[in-house]
């Protein structure tokens, strides 16, 4: 079923799941992409002020990620791919009727993304320690900036998964329908490619 | 997602983690300049497209939605380019006079 052309008086969720031969399908839901898409444009616009900031400011963006943790940014992407793969485990085993399983993974997923907020919040404790605060300069600015409204964006997608383990664990989604927790998943890689390039921004380019 | 060889997304994950591994590993023992801006539009531009590709199964996928998420991961990487090799332009583009 081409979710993307079914009427809007029906609801999202009560749609079946496509089946993952069909190449017009659309993962999750029509809804969760209507919200990656905001969230696509809205990071996208975050990073052309990144580049005309650098632009202007090359010395700035050259000597800034001196200050930055480079460990912290390097532990954060290692936490959300891995995570992301449970996630993908997630959807694997719900669709061979794995709900046990899936719930497992669903759980791990939500506990490794779960450190990444308590990653920055050390890295910001660090940060402060060493005067790296919003005024220190206007790469700290972009920086707190952009990873902040990153991290705004990946406790919504714990909130998704939080919500997903509880379905999953009720026994909600089946083989023939899991388009929640596709969502959520597909919600939770979109902050994953958000933050593969947020992390060379800050961390990597001098 | 779905549908892997068995080990498949196994190994786009180790993929993924060596591949972060490896580039912040550069960036700390390298020298700015081109080499470490290609690296890095690469890894963006390479990386972004596995988890595309194999965590959100887009390669299979809806059309329009497929080649959202491909713009978005060839245009960043691009803007990482061009900013680097034509600051100034871009830098004159984004003045306002």
């Amino acid at each position: 079923m081409d979710t993307m052309t079914t009427p809007l008086t029906e609801p999202i969720y009560a749609q079946p799941s496509a089946s993952v031969d069909d190449h017009n399908r659309v993962p999750g839901n029509s809804g969760i992409w209507v919200g990656i898409f905001c969230v696509l444009v809205e990071f996208f616009l975050l990073f052309i002020v990144y580049f005309v900031a650098k632009a202007h400011h090359p010395e700035a963006f050259q000597t800034g990620p001196d200050k930055l943790v480079t460990l912290a940014g390097v532990t954060i992407t290692l936490l959300l791919l891995t995570s992301g793969y449970c996630m993908v485990k997630a959807v694997e085993s719900i669709r061979k009727d794995a709900a046990t399983r899936a719930f497992r993974w669903v759980i791990l997923a939500f506990i490794l993304g779960c450190g990444y907020p308590l990653v920055k919040y050390f890295e910001i404790q660090w940060n402060m320690a060493h005067g790296v605060d919003t005024k220190a300069g206007i790469f700290y600015t972009v920086y707190y900036y952009l990873t902040l409204n990153h991290l705004v964006h990946v406790f919504w997608g714990l909130l998704g998964l939080g919500w997903v383990a509880v379905r999953t664990h009720r026994g909600i989604y089946t083989s023939k329908d899991y388009s929640g927790l596709e969502a959520a998943a597909v919600y939770w890689h979109t902050t994953d490619v958000i933050w593969l390039a947020i992390f060379p921004f800050f961390y990597i380019l001098r | 997602m779905g549908k892997m060889n068995i080990g498949h997304a196994e190994k786009i994950w180790l993929l993924l983690i060596g591949l972060t591994v490896a580039g912040a590993w550069f960036a700390e023992t390298g020298h700015p300049g081109w080499p470490l801006t290609l690296i890095v539009a690469g890894l963006i531009a390479f990386k972004g497209r596995m988890v595309v590709d194999h965590y959100m199964e887009m390669s299979r996928a809806n059309a329009r939605i497929r080649h959202v998420l491909y713009t978005f991961i060839t245009i960043v990487p691009l803007l990482v380019i061009f900013s680097h090799g034509w600051g100034d332009l871009f830098r004159r583009l984004t003045t306002l006079n």
